[in-house]
């Protein structure tokens, strides 16, 4: 997902154990701070998969070694609140957990997943880097009859039920619905719109953008999109984009941005161009972080829908079902909140 | 012949940048107002300083390619340090900065490793380094000292580019006019002849490639302070790409011996404009980048071109 994060250094993996602290200063990533975090399971519908189906070796679910892939170093309000989510409810039911982070190596992701069965997990969890690319480390798996539940990214050649268990995560096209119903909503329904996409070649930026456009082609035929440029999921980019594209298109009423931090630096350029942020041009994105969700009580973003990464409950859920025999639906799809200014300032807190 | 040489050899970028503003003034609204020539100035300040200290070590034949990391490491302490007054943090940015050059300069000049090893292994680690500093995470700037830095103006410049064109003027005298700016050009031009003459070259490469490290920190707080934000896992990424392209674009020759400020000002000008018009002209990003690549070539066969155009005329005569 935010896969600006171009990291390299192996370091980074020690950071990551000591960042989760300071990223959730208010217990935002834990369940059991009510309803601001968990996610919850809109209807699944389709085929399910059962463990006599699947394949996999019958464990006890406490007695059981998770294995947890991570993509992308944690070095971003997304990833720092997945992996902590997914380290916090392993914790509360008491089974033991390994983690990996690939650091946005696909290559690593293989060997580290190769790494984890090797050491003995008999349930793998993974946010997979890439929706193509993982065969190899899904074939080990399956050679050891683990079952794998993939998060966040969908993989999309490969099948649920026989390389995979299934697939937990948001509705990205959904999402760029209901960004492109907010700003419907906060400009009255007319004016010119310009989008900050996501990195180019991602499969988020793609759906997001599609969804949003579908919605405008539908609902929405007075507002028109005068640029599309990428923001590449960065604060700085998302802000010098957008300066570039208000004073060449002085006309520009609305900005919706693929992710919250573009959607700030665009409130920064916006600011900078001596024109108010959240009136004069509105602005909307995609997370739900709070840095962006104080944006909305603050007045200078109008809306944001939630792509919640509060994984662990609902992936360790998921597992402990399939391995007391329940059928696992093929894709669970995570309802996403909407903030908008009527109920952020009593969510910000819930925000992660 | 020395005319021709001014115009084509080292003038090649002067000549396209005249050109794509000229394409702009045509084809893109608003061009030349106030308003976005300032934007383009401000943008483009980071490359611009990174880039200066580039050109120092790349007139040595050396290259920089912790450039990306020193940035991030200089943003990362920013915040951290900003209790004590914005003067003070910044002043510990820079001697980091000052710190991981002098790291890399020893590795090129005591343990002779190649510049580009020396460097590479800095760009790796200095990013993951700055990482662990920041505890992974983006933090708000809310000193306004800083933020002043960032988006304040005096009568109308704003204060990067001012801090910019400071810069500019310091390394061009410091190239041009001083003892230590032609002990460079000549350690980059014969390393072996240098030491001959009695040169201290290892002096002028360690004072080379901390300079280069203090100017990168010093664009990474001035990244910083635009931003209103620190950054260090974005912060700088590719930017020794950018730097070093707009060197060469400049007419500082890779191999050494020859450094050119403001040929490197018209250099990174040039990026930041065919950027923006592609920006402004909403040129899916996939073209850009292909673009963007072709007219770096131009840029640089320009310049061989005028080579060879001079020399047939020579032979001519």
């Amino acid at each position: 997902m935010k896969s600006s994060l171009r990291l390299s250094a192996t370091l980074t993996t020690l950071a990551a154990l000591t960042l989760t602290g300071c990223a959730n200063p208010e217990g935002g990533g834990s369940s059991g701070t009510g309803s601001g975090g968990q996610q919850t399971a809109s209807a699944a519908s389709g085929p399910t998969c059962t463990i006599e189906q699947y394949g996999a070796t019958k464990v006890d679910f406490k007695n059981a070694v998770v294995g947890f892939s991570q993509s992308e170093a944690e070095a971003n309000p997304f990833r720092i609140t997945e992996t902590q989510s997914i380290t916090d409810e392993a914790q509360k039911q008491g089974v033991q957990l390994l983690k990996r982070n690939a650091n946005s190596n696909l290559g690593q992701q293989v060997s580290d997943i190769q790494g984890l069965l090797a050491q003995g997990a008999n349930l793998l969890v993974v946010a997979p880097l890439n929706s193509e690319g993982l065969q190899p480390a899904l074939d080990a798996a399956r050679a050891k009859h683990v079952p794998v539940v993939t998060i966040d990214r969908k993989l999309s050649s490969a099948t649920p039920c026989k390389d995979y268990l299934t697939f937990i995560g948001s509705d990205f096209v959904e999402q760029g619905k209901r960004a492109a119903a907010q700003l419907v909503k906060a400009t009255g329904g007319t004016g010119k719109v310009a989008i900050l996409l996501g990195a180019t070649g991602n499969n988020v930026t793609t759906d997001r953008t599609s969804g949003f456009k579908d919605y405008l082609a539908a609902q929405g035929k007075g507002l028109t999109v005068v640029a599309e440029q990428t923001g590449e999921f960065t604060r700085e980019k998302g802000q010098s984009v957008t300066e570039q594209l208000l004073q060449a298109h002085p006309e520009i009423t609305a900005v919706y941005a693929e992710n919250d931090e573009m959607a700030l630096g665009a409130v920064t350029a916006i600011s900078g161009s001596g024109r108010k942020p959240g009136k004069d041009v509105k602005v909307v994105s995609v997370d739900g972080t709070r840095n962006a969700v104080q944006g909305i009580v603050d007045g200078t973003i109008n809306g944001v829908v939630e792509s919640n990464p509060r994984f662990g409950p609902l992936a360790m859920s998921t597992l402990r079902d399939f391995l007391s025999g329940k059928g696992i639906p093929n894709t669970v799809t995570i309802k996403d909140k909407e903030y908008d200014p009527g109920n952020a300032a009593a969510e910000v807190a819930g925000a992660y | 012949m020395r005319l021709d040489r001014l115009n084509l050899r080292d003038h090649g970028v002067y000549l396209a940048l005249v050109l794509l503003v000229l394409v702009n003034l045509v084809i893109t609204p608003n061009f030349l107002t106030a308003d976005n020539i300032r934007t383009q100035l401000v943008q483009m300040v980071p490359v611009l300083v990174v880039a200066l200290g580039m050109a120092l070590v790349i007139g040595t034949e050396g290259i920089d390619l912790s450039v990306g990391s020193v940035m991030a490491i200089a943003a990362a302490l920013l915040p951290l340090y900003l209790g004590y007054g914005a003067l003070p943090a910044i002043g510990i940015c820079l001697v980091a900065g000052a710190a991981a050059g002098l790291l890399s300069g020893s590795l090129v000049t005591f343990a002779g490793v190649q510049p580009i090893v020396a460097t590479l292994a800095l760009l790796v680690g200095g990013r993951g380094l700055a990482l662990v500093i920041a505890d992974g995470q983006l933090k708000q700037i809310r000193n306004q000292q800083l933020l002043d830095l960032g988006s304040g103006s005096v009568l109308g410049v704003p204060l990067t580019v001012f801090v910019a064109a400071v810069l500019v003027v310091l390394v061009a005298l410091l190239v041009g006019k001083t003892t230590f700016g032609r002990q460079l050009v000549a350690v980059g031009g014969n390393r072996k002849a240098a030491e001959f003459a009695g040169l201290p070259v290892r002096r002028v490469l360690l004072v080379v490639y901390l300079l280069s490290g203090l100017l990168a920190a010093g664009a990474g707080v001035l990244a910083t302070a635009r931003l209103t934000a620190s950054d260090p896992s974005s912060v700088g990424l590719l930017v020794e790409l950018s730097a070093i392209t707009a060197v060469v674009v400049g007419g500082t020759p890779l191999t050494g011996g020859r450094v050119r400020v403001i040929g490197t000002v018209a250099g990174a000008l040039l990026m930041q404009l065919i950027a923006a018009t592609l920006i402004k002209h909403d040129v899916p990003a996939s073209v850009t980048q292909m673009l963007e690549a072709v007219i770096i070539a131009s840029a640089v066969l320009l310049q061989r071109e005028g080579t060879g155009l001079r020399l047939r005329r020579q032979e001519a005569r």
